[in-house]
């Protein structure tokens, strides 16, 4: 007998249950597919913020850099690093740069706080938080000396400007260790003026043309204290910090350490670690609830074929046959659940990848400077291979609900279940 | 005749069916009254965790001093305003802060001195709690400091190390004397991390020659369901001319962040809720329209379609009061364990501080009447709403076609 | 975010400024002369040469008074070329025997008080000196005031019964300055500096620098007093008296030792 096609049949005999524990099953889907993009999205979204704040995904400094940052650590061959990088898979772009702590002088006051030397030229705005941040001026002032383009000035935040009472135009005066660990300084005049809403990033952080700087601090123009590396896709990571590893390990003549934002940015790493923990006990009573539903609706239905089961065990069928057809209707159940499930969902992921849903609303909206590092808008993204993960849970799940119902059934004794009605 | 009756009849008589329904509805009732809890826990704790390492719920300073942290901006009269404060119904802990350098070998760093008394610190903060290494301060040790992290690592050193400190009096003397590292902080927050280093009260006003006033007093409640703007509003009316700031305003950012947070947090919980209606929905309609049967041959023995619908919200009340029971009693039981054990997270967590904001990897649940009161109402609300549409199905349909319908 | 070096901590600071050697000592030798001069500029490496000598021995006393305290500091010092500086403070008791040693990059001060050596290194010192009276400029200033300004004669004549010629330098336009304009007034005769006035590019005035008390100094008639005002706190002061200057003193490099640090 075709098991397959006579749980089709059963199931379209009852079109209302079916279709709705199909709802119920694709109701599943839509929670986990909000509940996971929630969690993908949102860490992506940390681990990129954090990447652009200076260190890459992946960065590589001179050993030691990390614990002490200072300018006597340098790295060399720079450009043949990057050179190197740019025909790797996965890797999106890297940047040079030059990271130091210096003092700030106006004629007015001197503040401590820190560089960020990028070349301007390379740099993309989406992958420099300063740069997307900028409310006044430009980043740096470009002018032609013959054939060559130099850059001059310097980017503050809009705290430093206003403790150095500085403007667009005014100078301030730098003073740093050069890679000797001599004092020297600098003057630029103010380019441009950032704001992130944070308080400490906007009172101490400045970006200086990498150029002007290997100047002032004696670095050739293949040194610099970090190669920061933006990955395609922050999740193959690890994946290609062995690979990067090798390209620069490969070129031999270098003494480097090559790191992950997993080491850069531990804060953000355990952050993750454990909100992703916490979502997942969420995820987990919600799946329990989602399955408590299908339990109830499948156990309903073969509680109410008891007769039907019974005349069919009389009619010869052995009970590992209506087992089997329980199960088979479980099967036909997730899969037709499903496809209610993707119907429903995709619009929702659509909109709420797209557009989302603006919380600043109920936040405040005093937002206009926050807005870079904190997103007010809930949005959700899925990898594929969560998805997958979403789809095969559910279909599970379903499955898993069927079996106790089908069990049920194919113990039913028939003379029992014959009185039953 | 009493539908009520009636009703439980039908109930035992289906009574697999009705165990069926009611164990669905009852384990919805015990999931959202775990989530809603777990959720009252997270965003308690959100707050609590944004305060508890460093902040506290508020502090008063003197106007401006936040702007321009200066020596000499002290409280002063601390000791009465500390009792006032009591009576206003918080837990205070003064704090004095200085500027020096710390050496050590032949390293230095610029570092930010934190005087504390550490009885009444560990009142409003649990700093004390996140040592990496050592013992945290006590009088038994005058001269015993604490040290940020990356601070330790900077001047290479470790507990039971002496450090040479160095820096400005009030009195613009010169000021240097010999410590010991008693603890290493485990990560708190970049400033603590980089220049905390925390010493006695008294040693700090032995050092910088402040002998009274404070910079700093920083609050908690003693008593944490009074809201915090209330107490705020009585801190401010004992603190007169200083300035009362909450935690909200003394970190904008992390605040907002956390308001985020926490409208996700409404955001599941809403998405839970539809989930359990759904599955009360099927629940409902399941066990009306499977009978849709019994209620045609009802209605063919003369029951009217206002006595069916009677019945029919009568079985659904029923089960949904023992549903809520079982939920209240079994899930009520759960939340509390949560609530005192807690889901620990800490195998997967190795630092537990994030920008000064403490993350407990406990995840504890808070178990409040609304977290018990809110899931119940709302299941039961449900249930009647559910089973609206097929009671009037069942009210109104022919007896012919019912009995046709199997 | 580094919020601690961003603080100060002005006792050691100002301490360390003089072991740096540049407030009134410069100990650079004097540079050839290579371009073509104008008079301004002549008369102004002459100022810039009142405190330049290769070895010199110093006792002097600093003045510090803010709104919050005042005190005054007895101090003596040695010097030899342009890496090597010792400087003893000799009163008040407390700070008694407190030392600092710099020898090229490195900077060391010893304590009586806990019998302890620190070492600083050269990018400690960048975020220490902020705060004080003295900028950074004044400690790093080693290049000449015609490499950094535009000089001018915006006066001569007579002011407040003296001769004298005031000089407006105005900076280059790279020039490593965070001033806008500075002012400089000297004696018309003596070529010794008066005051000079400190502007920034609004031209507003944000500090002075005063000098006064000429006498015989290392053989030549100079400014003893120096005085460093605010413009924004005209009520605080720094002002370092010189009782004793002696240049071209026969010293050795190894009276700069860790060992002399220690000797009371």
């Amino acid at each position: 007998m075709n098991l397959v096609g006579l749980a089709w049949k059963n199931l379209w005999r009852r079109k209302r249950r079916t279709s709705i524990t199909a709802t119920s099953i694709g109701f599943g889907v839509f929670i986990a597919v909000t509940f996971s993009g929630m969690g993908d999205y949102s860490y992506t979204n940390m681990i990129n913020t954090s990447a652009k704040m200076g260190l890459g995904h992946i960065s590589i400094q001179a050993p030691g850099y990390m614990q002490s940052p200072s300018l006597d650590k340098q790295i060399h061959h720079v450009n043949d690093i990057q050179q190197r990088l740019a025909t790797l898979n996965g890797v999106e772009d890297s940047y040079v740069r030059i990271q130091g702590q210096a003092m700030f002088a106006s004629a007015h006051k001197s503040v401590g706080g820190a560089f960020l030397a990028i070349d301007v030229n390379s740099e993309r705005a989406e992958h420099n938080l300063f740069i997307r941040s900028l409310v006044e001026g430009e980043i740096f002032i470009k002018r032609w000396r013959g054939a060559n383009e130099t850059l001059s000035g310097i980017v503050i935040g809009q705290g430093m400007a206003k403790k150095l009472k500085l403007r667009l135009g005014k100078k301030l005066v730098y003073t740093t260790t050069d890679k000797h660990g001599d004092i020297v300084n600098g003057m630029a005049r103010v380019s441009g003026i950032f704001a992130t809403g944070v308080k400490d990033i906007d009172n101490s952080v400045t970006l200086l043309p990498i150029q002007t700087l290997r100047e002032t601090i004696g670095y050739s123009a293949d040194e610099a204290s970090v190669v920061a590396v933006m990955i395609k896709d922050q999740r193959y990571t690890d994946k290609l910090l062995k690979l990067v590893q090798l390209r620069v390990s490969e070129l031999g003549r270098n003494e480097t350490e090559v790191l992950s934002w997993r080491e850069t940015q531990s804060e953000v790493a355990g952050m993750i670690r454990l909100d992703r923990s916490s979502n997942q006990v969420s995820q987990i009573l919600i799946g329990v609830l989602i399955a408590a539903g299908v339990l109830n609706t499948l156990l309903m239905s073969v509680l109410e074929r008891t007769r039907e089961f019974g005349v069919m065990m009389a009619l010869g069928m052995a009970p590992l046959s209506l087992f089997a057809l329980v199960v088979v209707e479980s099967v036909w159940l997730a899969l037709m659940g499903l496809s209610v499930g993707v119907l429903v969902t995709v619009p929702w992921y659509l909109y709420m990848n797209r557009v989302g849903i603006d919380l600043s609303g109920s936040i405040g909206d005093d937002y206009s400077a926050g807005g870079v590092l904190i997103d007010p808008v809930l949005r959700i993204y899925l990898y594929p291979e969560t998805i997958l993960m979403i789809l095969f849970t559910v279909l599970m799940l379903t499955l898993l609900s069927g079996l106790y119902p089908a069990w049920r059934a194919g113990r039913n004794p028939p003379i029992d279940s014959l009185k039953a009605m | 005749m009493n539908p009520f009756l009636l009703a439980s009849r039908n109930l035992y008589r289906n009574w697999q069916r009705s165990l069926v329904t009611t164990l669905a509805m009852g384990l919805a009732g015990i999931i959202m009254i775990l989530f809603s809890s777990l959720m009252d826990g997270m965003l308690k704790a959100s707050e609590r965790n944004a305060t508890i390492m460093n902040a506290g719920e508020l502090q008063l300073h003197l106007p401006f001093y936040l702007d321009d942290p200066d020596l000499y901006a002290l409280i002063q009269g601390e000791n009465q305003l500390l009792e006032k404060l009591t009576g206003a119904g918080v837990s205070a802990s003064p704090r004095l802060y200085a500027y020096a350098l710390a050496a050590a070998g032949s390293s230095s760093a610029g570092v930010q001195l934190r005087g504390i008394l550490p009885v009444l610190e560990a009142q409003v903060t649990d700093i004390h709690k996140h040592l990496a290494q050592g013992k945290w301060l006590n009088d038994a040790a005058p001269y015993g400091v604490v040290l940020g992290r990356k601070l330790a690592r900077t001047l290479n050193l470790r507990v039971g190390d002496e450090v040479v400190l160095t820096g400005q009096a009030s009195d613009g003397a010169m000021a240097n004397e010999l410590y010991q590292v008693q603890g290493i902080l485990k990560a708190v927050a970049d400033d603590i991390d980089r220049g905390g280093f925390f010493m006695l009260a008294a040693a700090f006003r032995e050092f910088t020659v402040v002998s009274e006033g404070v910079h700093e007093i920083a609050m908690k409640r003693s008593n944490p369901s009074v809201s915090l703007d209330r107490i705020q509003q009585e801190v401010q009316n004992v603190a007169g001319s200083y300035e009362v700031k909450d935690w909200r305003a003394l970190m904008p950012v992390m605040a907002r962040l956390l308001d985020m947070a926490d409208s996700q947090t409404f955001f599941m919980l809403a998405i839970t809720y539809m989930a359990v209606g759904s599955v009360i929905l099927n629940a409902m309609l399941m066990s009306v329209f499977e009978r849709i049967h019994e209620f045609g041959i009802m209605k063919a023995l003369g029951l009217g379609p206002w006595q069916i619908a009677q019945l029919i919200f009568a079985e659904a009340l029923l089960q949904a009061i023992v549903a809520s029971l079982f939920a209240l009693s079994l899930g009520g039981w759960l939340a509390l364990r949560l609530q005192e054990r807690g889901i620990d997270f800490s195998d997967t967590a190795t630092n537990t501080s994030f920008a000064g904001i403490a993350m407990d990897p406990v995840w504890r649940a808070s178990v409040s009447v609304h977290s018990l009161a809110y899931p119940i109402g709302f299941l039961i609300a449900m249930t009647l709403l559910a089973v609206i549409y097929p009671a009037i199905k069942a009210a109104l349909i022919k007896p012919v076609d019912a009995i046709q319908h199997f | 975010m580094l919020s601690v070096l961003r603080k100060q901590f002005s006792a050691i600071l100002v301490f360390f400024l003089i072991v740096q050697g540049l407030l009134m000592v410069r100990m650079s030798i004097a540079s050839d002369v290579r371009e073509p001069e104008n008079r301004a500029s002549i008369m102004l490496r002459h100022i810039d040469d009142l405190w330049r000598g290769e070895s010199s021995h110093s006792l002097f006393s600093m003045n510090i008074r803010t709104a919050r305290y005042s005190r005054t500091l007895r101090l003596e010092g040695w010097s030899l070329g342009t890496d090597l500086t010792l400087v003893r403070i000799l009163a008040p008791k407390k700070e008694q025997g407190v030392s600092s040693l710099k020898s090229g990059k490195h900077l060391y001060t010893y304590l009586p008080r806990v019998d302890r050596t620190i070492r600083l290194t050269s990018s400690m010192m960048m975020g220490s000196w902020m705060g004080s009276h003295f900028t950074n400029d004044d400690l790093v200033q080693e290049s000449r005031r015609e490499e950094d300004y535009n000089i001018a004669i915006s006066y001569e004549g007579e002011r407040d019964q003296q001769a004298i010629i005031e000089f407006t330098l105005m900076p280059k336009p790279n020039a490593v300055v965070v001033w806008g304009k500075v002012v400089l007034v000297i004696l018309a005769d003596s070529l010794l500096p008066l005051s000079e006035i400190f502007y920034d590019e609004d031209l507003v005035q944000t500090r002075k620098i005063v000098f006064s008390d000429f006498k015989k100094l290392g053989g030549e008639i100079r400014p003893a007093t120096l005085r460093v005002i605010p413009s924004d706190k005209p009520n605080e002061f720094t002002e370092i008296t010189y009782q004793l200057l002696d240049f071209g003193v026969p010293l050795e490099d190894n009276f700069f030792s860790l060992g002399q640090l220690k000797r009371r």
